[in-house]
């Protein structure tokens, strides 16, 4: 097995690695200078030649996505980077913000010049304080040695970056909740159409762009499209950030080419499981996936196509693994009051049907429980979020992917574990 | 920092270069609003209507939209807290490494419970959702700090420094 | 034009129109809670999905837009968009929506103000499941006051957030909030600011279920015992056209009624209350002549017979006072009857207020000073001078029905007069100083025409019955005339009057109730004044 050469990780481990002068010494800033001098078309181009697919949960071609922003409108143009971690299973941004901040700030400027943006946002999440004010250095070193601010590394291109912090709300961390909360009001989600990169700050074309995605850039300018897509699967490859969490003996952020297999990311990189228990479920993108059964998990490929093939999703690949002493339906009670506290309230299948889910799953695990629950855990779950096959016409019924979000995590816990919720149904006292 | 819960005088900002600064950076006023809200929170503990009134007419807004905004998000108090604020992620990956221990540990020794605040408002005791560690689980946040990674014993010895 | 199919129908409509907008005005029913045409889109309740042809995702119809699509991509060769409303998934989902929000609803049909015109009453019969199939505790909210006007029940709220964007963008004045979030989201005022403005009413009247009540109707009645009759409101010159909800003799409410040339969707507050003054004024309803300091009653016969005898002795000394709360009709009339001077009393003047929608409540609290200059030929500007000068010694008044202290010119006028008509439905201080009453009707009670401040004019519809024996204003104007001289034309309806008004006054030309409608109609600037 070749050891991959990690590639936005290369440095975590050296002490300065935060600082502009290490990061200049390993190269830093070439990218951008070499981006400066090329036409902004042509760096959406590249991008777009890559195949890079956004790192912060939906997946979607970054370069498809810049090409959206209009070329015939004279409203300033906005990049945001969104730096809301808050899906459950992943801290790999908060890896990359304390560890490598100026690659990610290399990365924002590059991606500014691509849309013709001058002014930018970082929305770092409210409890992130310590990475805030390091950002916050970061930014005014930036700002000192000509990497912002106006004629950057002695070009026509100036921009600036605003760090803005959320509040405490997993729903600002989708693009147009994030938007919202940006323009001062509560982070409810947008309906679309209009998209953002139409209409979205203040009524601009906006990108919004994860923190990981951004922090690639660098390296596709260095290195050309063509290296970055030879890494991993050609329809998503790269370099990616897996977060491994749970019931395992090593937990941390493992950096690997995309099409890695979870088997190894579990047994190998984060040293298996402890005590020596057995894998049972284990979520391979964040909470907002389905779970896979460790039948299942054993021999997939952590890459985009795959695992919907496999009727779940990378997402955050934050990867949460559970052993055979986790109980399924506590797991998936946690799982579902996460997403009934974070409900924005504005859409009604999500507002109600979380709510729904919590007071069934804790009457069910209090030993409450009724003979069709099982059936109407599937059916509350469907008519929130829809059955996961992107072929039939049953999502789309929130505004925004958060009724997926729920729905598809919940459902597979019942699906795949449904002798366990079933021994609650006719347990008669509450279960330890 | 905690007020005194009976502010008569009304709010102003005791620092305004700053609240300028903020306002330097946004070209709409409304976006200024959350970066002026962590303000006047760190400056009093918490948010008080006096904040709101200030705050919608520095932003040129009204006062109920600030509060639409403020009740939305779970960092913004609108009633004053404890000196510190224990925030234990419940979220699965920390729960399934001991977070409910290490809330059990402080509802025990402090006898207060999720929600609660001690008498002597030494202590507010929150869970929270994930904190976005989970590799370093269980994971608490004490005002604006995380610890890590913590046992029981651990945690036991971090609160005891904590007046 | 683009062509759109939905179901079964196909339709032409104006590129920009949602599907929501075209199914509406073409009779197919597409259900939905959170869409109001002056409301911003929200898409927020999901109940208006329908499946797009093309789309995999089922679509928001309020939220469609439908536009010209190249041909190679129109549907069946010429669809631009084609839609379906009721195939299965719609329908399923439908019924899934309707469950989620009537999960903590309350089953309140009996106690609840809005059984009867309420759309969750409405959908559920016609999409929604026979039973609940939610087994744990309801989410319980005391209720609340969000103004002195209007009361909140939380419970049974479906936040569909109509109150608080009528707040934010038609009375720009923001009341209104959503608190907290997800489950827990409430709708809230701020204590120190509550929803107290004119416009306050409205949000019960948009509330699509009974979560926001107005409290002055609140638990007085049910809508099916209420006989609804269209109006217009008389208490500015902005005329709002308004619906008047009544049982026997009584106003139980108003709301308002849609008219893009006058009031849009919306009426004020002003208009919205201002029935409960008919109820709380002495009325008048039979005719009265002074019998020192006070009134004996009279039949009709001796009373046209005194009111002509005092106006013929006075040998043309008598003046007329036409009024601006009085329809054209009766101005037209005692503009023919006196043939010479006219005058008006005190105008009712408050603040002007425009909202930030554009929604206007006039300073001129009249609601047909424009219909008056138009129809009376010459009001003369200086009454007391021109009375001086002509030597008046009679008046015949239409009153406006406001009770109201004579400021001191008029204390002087009505001094020197030997004799004062006051033709009045209301014991009014001029009706005190009368020698004659003669019993007109109320506001609500009369049929007719007023012109509103933009020159449109509007029929008005008797909404009550008639109170004792009060008549029609112009009727008894038109009894009056033929006392004075037998070959006065007589009027079998207020329809005759107009289309002689209509001779003398051309831009009141071929007026009729067919014709004007229910949205009135507009004077194009013809008439002067």
């Amino acid at each position: 097995m070749n050891t991959f050469k990690p590639v936005l990780t290369e440095y975590i481990d050296q002490q300065d690695c935060h600082t502009l002068p290490f990061y200049k010494r390993v190269g830093g800033y070439t990218a951008l200078d070499k981006v400066l001098k090329m036409n902004p078309e042509d760096v959406t181009q590249e991008v777009k030649d890559s195949n890079l697919r956004g790192r912060g949960g939906a997946g979607f071609p970054t370069g498809v996505k810049w090409g959206f922003i209009p070329k015939d409108s004279n409203k300033p143009k906005y990049l945001i980077n969104n730096a809301d971690e808050s899906e459950p299973g992943t801290f790999k941004d908060r890896l990359l913000m304390n560890k490598a901040p100026h690659q990610m700030l290399e990365g924002m400027v590059i991606a500014a010049y691509a849309i013709g943006c001058h002014t930018s946002f970082i929305y770092i999440r409210g409890e992130f304080y310590k990475e805030y004010k390091l950002l916050e250095k970061v930014v005014t070193e930036a700002y000192e040695n000509n990497l912002l601010g106006d004629n950057i590394l002695g070009s026509n291109y100036s921009l600036d970056v605003v760090i803005h912090r959320g509040a405490g709300a997993y729903i600002c961390g989708e693009e147009t909740g994030l938007i919202e909360s940006l323009e001062g009001k509560r982070g409810w989600p947008r309906i679309k159409p209009p998209f953002p990169a139409i209409e979205g700050y203040l009524k601009s074309p906006t990108i919004v762009n994860n923190v990981e995605t951004l922090s690639c850039l660098p390296h596709i300018v260095n290195r050309g499209a063509g290296w970055f897509k030879s890494i991993g699967p050609e329809k998503g490859p790269g370099p990616r950030l897996f977060c491994i969490s749970g019931c395992v003996n090593n937990p941390g952020v493992f950096e690997e080419p995309m099409g890695v297999s979870l088997k190894e990311l579990i047994f190998d990189r984060a040293g298996g499981i402890p005590d020596g228990k057995q894998l049972k479920a284990v979520f391979p993108g964040g909470s907002s996936s389905a779970i896979l059964t460790a039948n299942e998990a054993i021999d997939v490929m952590m890459d985009f196509e795959e695992l919907v093939e496999k009727k779940s999703m990378l997402g955050s690949a934050g990867v949460i693994v559970m052993d055979e002493t986790v109980n399924m339906v506590q797991a998936c009670l946690n799982i579902a009051r996460f997403y009934a506290h974070e409900s924005c309230g504005q859409c009604t299948p999500c507002r109600e049907g979380t709510a729904w889910l919590v007071k069934m799953l804790t009457r069910l695990v209090n030993g409450g429980g009724k003979p069709n629950d099982i059936d109407m855990l599937f059916e509350i779950t469907d008519n929130i979020g829809g059955l996961i096959d992107f072929s039939k016409g049953s999502f789309g019924k929130t505004i925004c992917p958060f009724g997926e979000a729920v729905a598809w995590p919940v459902r597979s816990f019942v699906e795949k574990f449904k002798n366990e919720f079933m021994e609650y149904l006719i347990q008669e006292k509450v279960v330890a | 920092m905690k007020s005194n819960g009976k502010l008569k005088q009304r709010f102003t900002f005791s620092d305004p270069e700053r609240v300028e600064q903020i306002f330097s950076q946004y070209s709409d006023k409304k976006s200024a609003t959350l970066p002026l809200l962590h303000l006047a929170q760190s400056q009093e503990g918490y948010i008080s209507n006096s904040v709101i009134e200030n705050i919608a007419d520095l932003v040129d807004c009204h006062s109920a939209v600030v509060m639409d905004c403020v009740s939305f998000y779970t960092m913004l108090y609108t009633k004053p807290q404890g000196r510190h604020i224990i925030q234990v992620c419940q979220t699965l990956s920390c729960s399934l490494n001991g977070a409910d221990a290490l809330v059990d540990h402080v509802t025990d020794k402090y006898e207060i419970k999720p929600g609660e605040t001690m008498a002597n408002d030494r202590f507010t005791l929150m869970k929270v959702e994930c904190l976005g560690s989970c590799g370093t689980a269980p994971v608490v946040q004490i005002n604006k700090e995380y610890h890590e990674g913590l046992s029981t014993q651990k945690f036991d010895k971090l609160l005891e420094s904590f007046e | 034009m683009p062509l759109l199919k939905i179901d079964s129908k196909e339709i032409e409509i104006k590129s920009g129109t949602t599907v929501l907008q075209a199914a509406e005005a073409n009779g197919i029913e597409i259900p939905y809670y959170c869409y109001h045409p002056a409301l911003e889109i929200v898409g927020s309740c999901r109940m208006c999905l329908v499946q797009v042809e093309g789309m995999p995702k089922l679509q928001v119809s309020c939220n469609t837009f439908v536009g010209d699509v190249p041909p190679e991509r129109k549907v069946d060769g010429k669809y631009d968009m084609v839609v379906d409303t009721q195939n299965d998934l719609v329908v399923q989902e439908r019924k899934n929506i309707l469950e989620f929000l009537l999960l903590n609803h309350p089953l309140d049909c009996p106690v609840c103000d809005q059984a009867g015109e309420c759309y969750l009453q409405d959908y559920s019969f016609k999409f929604g499941n026979a039973h609940s199939r939610f087994d744990e505790a309801k989410r319980v909210r005391p209720n609340e006051y969000l103004g002195s006007q209007i009361v909140i029940n939380h419970n049974r709220c479906i936040l569909c957030s109509r109150c608080v964007r009528f707040t934010q963008e038609i009375s720009g004045t923001s009341e209104l909030f959503v608190e907290a979030r997800g489950y827990n989201s409430k709708i809230a005022a701020l204590e120190d600011k509550p929803l107290d403005n004119l416009l306050a009413g409205n949000v019960a009247d948009i509330c699509p279920v009974g979560a926001l009540l107005s409290t002055d109707y609140i638990h007085k009645n049910r809508i099916w015992n209420l006989k609804e009759q269209p109006s217009v409101c008389q208490d500015c010159s902005v005329g709002c056209n308004v619906d008047v909800f009544s049982q026997r003799d009584q106003i139980l409410r108003l709301t308002p009624r849609e008219n893009h040339d006058v009031n849009g969707y919306f009426m004020c507050d002003i208009g919205r209350y201002g029935f409960h003054r008919f109820e709380e004024i002495e009325r008048v309803t039979q005719p009265m002549v002074r019998n020192g300091e006070s009134f004996d009653a009279l039949n009709w016969d001796k009373a046209i017979e005194k009111t002509a005898d005092l106006i013929k002795k006075s040998n043309g000394k008598t003046a007329g006072i036409v009024s601006p709360f009085h329809t054209n009709e009766s101005n037209f009339l005692l503009g023919l009857m006196m043939n010479g001077v006219l005058g008006s009393l005190p105008p009712i003047t408050k603040q002007e207020i425009t909202y930030q929608s554009g929604f206007r409540i006039s300073a001129d609290r009249s609601p047909n000073r424009r219909g008056m200059n138009n129809i009376c030929g010459e009001i003369v500007a200086d009454l007391p001078s021109e009375i001086k000068a002509q030597a008046i010694h009679g008046l015949y008044i239409l009153d406006d029905g406001v009770d109201r202290e004579s400021d001191d010119v008029w204390k002087e006028i009505l001094a020197k007069m030997d004799f004062v008509v006051v033709q009045t439905y209301a014991m009014t201080a001029l009706a005190r100083s009368a020698n004659i009453i003669l019993p007109g009707l109320a506001p609500f009670e009369r049929e007719g025409t007023i012109t509103n401040d933009r020159d449109r004019v509007q029929w008005l519809r008797s909404s009550l019955p008639k109170k004792g024996e009060s008549r029609a204003d112009w009727e008894i104007l038109m009894m009056v005339m033929k006392a004075l001289d037998k070959e006065e034309q007589t009027f079998a309806d207020v329809g005759q009057v107009i289309k002689v008004m209509g001779e003398k006054f051309p831009a009141y030309k071929g007026l009729s109730f067919f014709r004007l409608g229910p949205h009135g109609m507009s004077l194009n600037g013809k008439a002067s004044g």
